[in-house]
This record gives C-alpha cells, sequence and structure tokens, in this order.
C-alpha cells in the first residue's frame, strides 16, 4: 500500500512514555505534552524517578528523627539528576514537578488575543460586504413590502449592527493596549571576563540544551529543568477510494488488526532465502527456500517452471516436481512445545530440507550461468485458496477452492564459495 | 613478560576460579570478580582496592604500549569501590574510586580516573589527560559533563554476589601468596 491510496487520520495524541491517551483539545492545552513524564534536559533520555529517605527530625520532640520517602529524577543515560540542579526533592512520586512559568507568556498571550480580535473584525467586515451588497433588493422590497419580508430583514439588520457595535468595542480597547515589540538597536558589550577568563565547557550547555527548551534557553548548565514529554500521534488508515478503516489502533499494539483481511499478505505463502549457500559457475547448487502458510487451512503449493518468454531469468533452475502441503497456520504454536497435535506429513527429504509448524524449507536447485552479476530465477508458485469468508461453515458446503498462480522473481544474489 | 606468578587474594574478596589471571595481581578485601574476566600484569604489577566490581568479559591489563622499553614497568593502581560493567577494556594505570566503567566502555593507557567517574557504554577514551572529579562521559559522542553528587557505592549488590556467586562457581583460595594455577 502507498500514500496514494490510503489516508492517515489522527486518532489521538498519546505519551510514548505512560501510554496515557489524551484528547486532542486536551492536548492542545497541555501545549502537546504529558504532564507527567519528562525528557533529561542534558540528553533527552526519558528520566526515571527515583526514590530515597531522608531523615527528617520530628518538630514536637526533636531528639526523634524519623526517615521519609522523597523523589528525584534521574536520567539512566547521563546520569543527570534533578539534585544536580538544585531542584529540590519533593514528597510525591508525580504531579508535583510544576514547569517553570515562560517569561514571554504575558507577551504572547496578548499577541495571540490581538490576533484573535483581528481575525474577528475581517470576518464581520466580510459579513458587512455581503449586507450591503443586498440592501439595495431590501430598500426596493421595502418600498413594496409585498411580503411581509421587510420587518424581518429589519430586525436582523438589527441584531448585526448591534453585535459589531459591541465587538468594535471590545476589539478597540484590545487594540488599544497591544504594543507593537520594540527592535533592540544596540548591546552592552561583552565584559572583559568573556575574553580573559578560560571556558568551563561542563558549566555551560551546549546548543542542542539550549534549543530543546526554546521559552527558555539557558546558558549554563546549572539552569537546566526537565522538560514535559512530546505526545505523539496515533493514527489510523483509510483507504481513499471507499474509505474504510484499514487499521485503527488499538489500546494494546498487539491486538491492532487490518480492520479488512483481504490483504496478500494473510493469503499467499510467504517466501525466502533460508540460508546462504555455496554457488558456482555451472555447477547445480542446492537452495533451500522457505516457504511460509499464512493461512487457518493446509495449503498445498508446488513450484512450476515458466514456460514462456523470460527476460528475468539468466540460469538454469531445477524445480521439485511433487506438490507439498504446508500446515495451517497456529497463532498458539509458539506456546506448545511441538510434541503433540502436530499433523505427520512424509515428506521426500531430497525436496523437503525441514517442516516447522506452518513453515516448510523447499530445496531448489539452481546452476547459475552468468559469471558476473546477480544470479536471478523465476517459477510460478501455485497453491490452493480457499474463500473461507463467503461459505459458512454452518451450511455444510465445502468452501470454494481456487487454484492461484503466482510469477515468483528470486535474485539470489553473485557467486560465492562455501564460506561466504 | 613477567616471570613471576602471583596472585594475592585478600580475605573476603571473591574471585571466580574460570577468571584469567596473569602475573602479579594483588586483590583486596571485598572485591567481586566474575568468571570470564581478565586481569593480565604483563608489564608491571596491578593493584586492586576494596569493594570492586569486576564483571563478566572485563579486561584490565597492564600492557606497555607497542615501542616502549620492554624493562619499562609501570605499577597499576586501581582504587575502592569501582565497578567495571560487562566487557570494558581497561589500561589506565591510574583508577581512583567510587568509579563505574560502563558496558564495552575502554579506557586508554594515558587516561586517569580520579573519584566518581563515569565512562559510559561503548564511549572510548584514549586521550592523555586526567579526569575532573565526578565526570560523566556518555553517548556516542562521548559528551561530558560534570555531576554534582558521585555514582552511590554498590554495597548491596557486593552482598549478594558474595552470597549467590559461591553457589555455582569454584572461588579461588584467599590470602595464598604460593604460585597459583591458572
Amino acid at each position: 500500500m502507498t500514500n496514494q491510496t490510503q489516508t492517515s487520520q489522527v486518532d489521538t495524541p498519546y505519551c510514548p512514555n505512560c501510554l496515557e491517551h489524551m484528547p486532542s483539545t486536551e492536548a492542545k492545552l497541555k501545549k502537546n505534552r504529558c504532564s507527567n513524564c519528562f525528557d533529561c534536559p542534558s540528553c533527552g533520555h526519558t528520566m526515571t524517578t527515583r526514590a530515597t529517605s531522608q531523615v527528617v527530625t520530628n518538630p514536637d520532640d526533636p531528639s526523634k528523627t524519623t526517615s521519609k520517602k522523597v523523589y528525584y529524577l534521574a536520567c539512566g543515560f547521563c546520569r543527570w539528576t534533578t539534585r544536580d540542579v538544585s531542584i529540590t526533592d519533593k514528597p510525591q512520586a508525580s504531579g508535583c514537578w510544576e514547569a517553570l512559568e515562560n517569561p514571554d507568556s504575558k507577551r504572547i498571550f496578548s499577541l495571540l488575543e490581538t490576533y484573535q480580535q483581528l481575525a474577528q473584525r475581517e470576518k464581520t467586515e466580510k459579513e458587512r460586504k455581503k449586507y450591503v451588497r443586498r440592501r439595495s433588493y431590501l430598500n426596493y422590497a421595502a418600498s413594496m413590502d409585498k411580503y411581509g419580508l421587510t420587518s424581518v430583514a429589519a430586525k436582523k439588520k438589527a441584531s448585526v449592527g448591534s453585535s459589531m457595535s459591541t465587538l468594535k468595542e471590545n476589539e478597540e480597547a484590545v487594540i488599544k493596549t497591544f504594543s507593537p515589540s520594540e527592535a533592540v538597536v544596540d548591546f552592552d558589550p561583552l565584559t572583559d571576563d568573556f575574553f580573559t577568563k578560560p571556558v568551563l565547557l561542563d558549566k555551560i550547555a551546549s546548543i542542542g540544551q539550549r534549543l530543546a527548551s526554546p521559552e527558555f534557553q539557558p546558558e549554563e548548565a546549572e539552569s537546566l529543568h526537565p522538560r514535559h514529554k512530546h505526545l505523539l500521534i496515533r493514527r489510523s488508515l483509510r483507504c481513499k477510494e471507499c474509505e474504510h478503516n484499514l487499521s485503527k489502533p488499538e489500546f494494546n499494539p498487539v491486538s491492532i488488526k487490518f480492520k479488512i483481511q483481504l490483504i496478500a499478505l494473510l493469503h499467499v505463502p510467504e517466501i525466502r532465502m533460508f540460508s546462504p549457500t555455496e554457488l558456482k559457475h555451472k555447477k547445480e547448487c542446492k537452495i533451500v527456500l522457505s516457504v511460509c502458510n499464512p493461512a487457518g487451512y493446509n495449503t498445498t503449493v508446488s513450484l512450476l517452471p515458466v514456460k514462456e518468454q523470460d527476460d528475468y531469468s539468466n540460469s538454469k533452475v531445477e524445480l521439485p516436481k511433487q506438490e507439498v502441503t504446508i500446515s495451517s497456520r497456529d497463532d498458539a504454536a509458539i506456546y506448545d512445545d511441538g510434541s503433540q497435535g502436530q499433523e505427520v506429513f512424509k515428506d521426500d527429504p531430497s525436496i523437503v530440507k525441514f517442516r516447522r509448524d506452518n513453515k516448510i524449507g523447499l530445496i531448489i536447485k539452481v546452476t547459475p550461468g552468468i559469471l558476473e552479476g546477480d544470479i536471478k530465477v523465476s517459477f510460478w508458485l501455485k497453491h490452493d485458496y480457499r474463500n473461507t469468508a463467503i461459505a459458512l461453515p454452518s451450511e455444510g458446503q465445502d468452501p470454494q477452492t481456487l487454484w492461484l498462480q503466482h510469477r515468483v522473481l528470486l535474485n539470489i544474489g553473485p557467486l560465492r564459495d562455501a564460506k561466504g | 613478560m613477567s616471570a613471576k606468578q602471583k596472585v594475592l587474594v585478600s580475605h573476603g574478596a571473591v574471585v571466580c576460579d574460570e577468571c584469567e589471571i596473569v602475573g602479579d595481581v594483588t586483590i583486596g578485601a571485598r572485591s567481586v570478580i566474575h568468571p570470564k574476566a581478565r586481569i593480565i600484569a604483563d608489564d608491571g604489577p596491578i593493584i586492586i582496592g576494596e569493594n570492586n566490581i569486576i564483571e563478566e568479559l572485563v579486561t584490565i591489563i597492564n600492557r606497555n604500549p607497542a615501542g616502549t622499553d620492554a624493562n619499562t614497568q609501570q605499577v597499576m593502581i586501581v582504587g575502592n569501590n569501582n565497578v567495571f560493567e560487562v566487557g570494558c577494556y581497561v589500561e589506565a594505570t591510574k583508577i581512583g574510586d567510587h568509579n563505574v566503567v560502563e558496558a564495552k566502555a575502554k579506557v586508554g593507557r594515558q587516561v586517569g580516573l580520579t573519584t566518581g567517574c563515569i565512562i559510559g557504554s561503548m564511549c572510548s577514551l584514549t586521550s592523555n589527560e586526567i579526569l575532573p572529579e565526578n565526570t560523566v562521559i556518555y553517548g556516542e559522542e562521548c559528551e561530558r559533563r560534570v555531576q554534582r553528587e558521585r555514582p552511590p557505592t554498590q554495597n548491596l549488590q557486593i552482598d549478594f554476589l558474595t552470597k549467590i556467586l559461591p553457589n555455582y562457581h569454584y572461588i579461588k583460595k584467599t590470602k595464598s601468596s604460593t604460585p597459583q594455577r591458572t
């Protein structure tokens, strides 16, 4: 599937660390960050909460001491801790790590407000234009008040006008208080210390560390502060043509399934090269292909030679003559010890190298016909396919069986010795 | 090559028999040496202090760089409370206390570790310098920073290992000054 045939949709933002889901409005309020999880300001790794006990003297009886649990944040990668920058330990494990106030938040709010007002003003102006265009008709209608419409229109006009006037007052007030930003013309010259004192690199925050928190841009390593973790977006995939959901995220990633079970991946046996083998020019070499049956029924597979014009292959291939049956896929098979319930197949060891669950190793013989470049062969994969979706098992009828053929192009790679 | 083969294990240290110790090596009390660790004193003795943990596949080696006079001898001293994590490689001759050399890290001959230094996983340090106290080196680019507190001591882990390791491994006898079979 490509991007041309599918669209991805925002499902919900979530925190990649605590996996908590958040509605997008709430996420927007929290600036798309998780309130409980933090990133290390020094290296960006996720921070973990550590607990230690602290000895506190009892306020009632100074001779007695009690130990109290306190928490701090630590990075497991660069070993940065909140204690490094003198942030006091907290009595609770989460929820009390207050964020620093953005020094420019006031300015940002006033800008936001002003631009909202400006947008509103533009909107009303547009509306007014529409209204002006209509007035001529209204005047005309008023003159002949045939349908009793004028009173309705007049009311509407009055309401629009009043809302406009109140808006105007508001807007004037906001726009008046707004002051445009001033350009900085000159700076204080750098102090002599800047030139004479040696640079202590471990006291200074790196460019990356500074830019990671753009609102503060701490210059000293001492003023680094843990950053709230960014949320990620869970996406769902939808077909552009039929608008069906293709995949929708679930709370448990393991349970995410394709919504439409018609993908070839779920029906056509998968062929892979099993292991690298010796390949010598003009010499018959055995190559093991692993064939994996993804379907829920035993599939019969045979490999057939290509009889028609073949531009792809450059070497001779000898395929197994018989059909082989591959057992059905069983999701629970990995939990079995493999001793019971397995069907026994009588395999010809000259064509079947191994058999395990729903996978077999098929031996094909390739005679490389070229000295340089990749050795390529092609063949047809023929397998039976039962359309289990249409025939209901309760009706007692046999599911429809089809024989499907797929052309397989196999690039085995260049010639190599047994060692390679 | 050093002809004398003298391994001195202090009382309370746990040294697994499957580790490889070559040359003149002294191991302090309550230090733990895992199986398959290699401590090789080719060009001078190695003295390891107390409460150190030396994990599997660690190589601590006292060997002169190629091209130096064969008779040059240098003592390699490892302080107390150090942790050498799995697979690290240490050539440095001066190692203080409370250092951590993380997994697969490499510390070169000319480096000196003072106190509380941490060499992160896979970091290779081959410069000629003495690291200031509590230096942390981490990441692909070997970034550095200085920590306020030194890493905590691993006493609980040492207690645990001293209890558990003898259940599953042969342990070298302590206080032996006679030549050891290795």
